[in-house]
């Protein structure tokens, strides 16, 4: 039990410490992680640890992406929602609005995993066959939710052009398959994004550190319950990632703000992975980087085994969201100290050379195409989740059986 | 259209014409079907075996493992592709068989995930 406590201790600071590091995931984390399985004394330390680690990186990667990256006023309304609470200097606010999010949203995602429990399996098998059609519904929804002639035509180019890149990249082994997923997405949204922070030579306004929540409560509620029932239809629909389920569940809610496009995000982020997790022993199907190393960990997963896993869960995120709030309220301040070009600057090269130790010259050539399209997506005024078109146009061409005429045409 | 709107489109373009120019190059790794463990997963690979297993699953999947003596591996060839293969009957235990694809781990087992026509061939 000691032992437990110990690894799950062990993977919030872990996750903590990753979290902080823009542009790492827990998927890139993995393959470490397991290469060193020997020195867990049992397999539950050892998913505990990953489970612990999973939660705490979620809940803290909020800290590097409201405060890093940030854009001038001018360009604020087509980079990141975050951003905006930012440069109105309630940057804390953000986190805390996120982690409040996160933590609710878990609550209630166990409540509604427990009620639905014995209904996943025959939802997953039914929906299977028709799992096309809610992805081309969210490929749609998001060129006409931008509202313009020109800007629908906008996305729909981004889309399709991220698809193309997602079908040659996902569909070749150019770059190993385990991190093809890095390059991809720190490009389109991180690098880009710290690109056109140095080029406005941005700087971060000063923060106002007080704990008001300026988001009406019925706002909250009705974000964390549409995030967390959203969560768990992401978990359901490959290719479905967070942004997109976001933007849908806000135009359902009819809740166009910043704070409330945060907390229906962080409730679907939280609610996807408590689901992923639990998808194991729900559907039989792993959902998640997380669960696919937990099946490798503990094959036979049974039922005592998620409890254990949903303690941890929700153990590892009363402490990760202390943690969270905590560095919320200070880092600000270290950031107001260091000159905020050289910072970016120095981010830039870090993610580089990561995506150069993990997936060689291939991976930057990745890395730099992503990047662009995330910067044209930017430049061209649109939402950057249209570069979820990477994700979406090859899981069309999959259910729609579509690939293998696709690749064989492609030749790759 | 601005000068930075521009240098981002044809950046994007040139840049995934590279990629598919490199995709098109590369070719998979030629191994016995023993050489293949955890370290290539989702590395593409070529191989060839003898198929001692195969199972029809209703969907259309055909599921088939194959064998070079020393290491079995199994090769999920799913609907759409089994669909699109014209011997895919002529897929018997016993007969040896070219398979390319990329390999995945999946339910404590390794496989090699064939996605095209050309990547599941009979060996006469």
């Amino acid at each position: 039990m000691i032992e437990l406590i110990f690894f799950c201790l062990a993977g919030v600071a872990s996750g903590i410490v990753f979290g902080l590091v823009p542009g790492t995931h827990i998927n890139n984390l993995l393959p470490l992680i397991l290469s060193f399985s020997l020195i867990f004394p049992s397999a539950h330390a050892l998913a505990t640890f990953i489970v612990a680690l999973s939660i705490a990186q979620t809940l803290v990667s909020y800290i590097p992406s409201v405060f890093l990256g940030a854009p001038n006023e001018e360009t604020a309304l087509s980079v990141l929602p975050g951003h905006r609470l930012l440069l109105a200097g309630r940057g804390y606010e953000a986190i805390k609005l996120t982690v409040l999010a996160s933590l609710f949203s878990i609550l209630l995602t166990l409540a509604l995993v427990a009620i639905l429990s014995n209904h996943f399996v025959w939802l997953y098998e039914v929906s299977r066959p028709y799992i096309q059609y809610p992805i081309l519904a969210v490929i749609l929804f998001m060129a006409i939710s931008e509202h313009k002639p020109s800007k629908i035509s906008f996305a729909l180019f981004i889309i399709l052009l991220s698809g193309a890149f997602g079908v040659v990249v996902l569909g070749s082994s150019l770059v190993p398959q385990k991190h093809v997923l890095f390059p991809v997405l720190a490009g389109m949204f991180g690098v880009s994004t710290l690109l056109i922070s140095l080029k406005e030579k941005s700087r971060i306004p000063e923060q106002i550190a007080d704990d008001t929540l300026k988001i009406h409560r019925t706002v909250f509620l009705k974000s964390i319950t549409l995030g967390s029932v959203f969560g768990i239809l992401v978990g359901f629909l490959p290719a479905i990632g967070v942004s997109q389920a976001a933007t849908i569940a806000q135009y359902l809610g009819s809740m166009g703000e910043a704070r409330a496009f945060l907390a229906t995000l962080a409730s679907i982020n939280l609610a996807n992975e408590v689901f992923s997790l639990n998808s194991l022993y729900l559907v039989g199907n792993p959902r998640s980087g997380a669960s696919v190393a937990i099946q490798r960990i503990l094959p036979e997963l049974n039922f005592f085994d998620v409890l254990l896993l949903t303690g941890a869960t929700c153990f590892s995120s009363g402490i990760s969201s202390l943690a969270a709030l905590w560095l919320g309220k200070r880092i600000p301040r270290y950031l107001a100290m260091v000159n905020y070009t050289y910072m970016n600057l120095a981010i830039i090269l870090f993610i580089t050379l990561l995506v150069l130790f993990l997936t060689g010259i291939f991976g930057i050539l990745t890395l730099f195409v992503a990047t662009s399209v995330g910067l044209l997506c930017i430049q061209l005024g649109v939402r950057r989740s249209n570069c979820m078109g990477t994700l979406l146009i090859p899981s069309l061409l999959f259910f729609t059986g579509l690939n293998p005429t696709i690749l064989s045409f492609l030749g790759i | 259209m601005q000068k930075l709107t521009l240098l981002c489109l044809l950046s994007s373009i040139i840049g995934l014409l590279l990629i598919y120019y490199a995709a098109l190059m590369l070719k998979p790794m030629r191994l016995r079907l023993d050489e293949i463990d955890l370290e290539l997963v989702g590395r593409k690979v070529a191989t060839t075996g003898y198929i001692i297993y195969r199972r029809n699953h209703v969907a259309g999947h055909v599921f088939l493992i194959i064998s070079n003596r020393r290491a079995k591996i199994e090769v999920p060839i799913f609907s759409d592709l089994a669909s699109k293969l014209k011997n895919v009957r002529e897929l018997k235990v016993g007969r040896k068989v070219f398979v390319s694809g990329v390999v995945d781990y999946y339910k404590g087992r390794l496989q090699i995930i064939p996605r095209k026509p050309e990547d599941v061939r009979l060996i006469r």
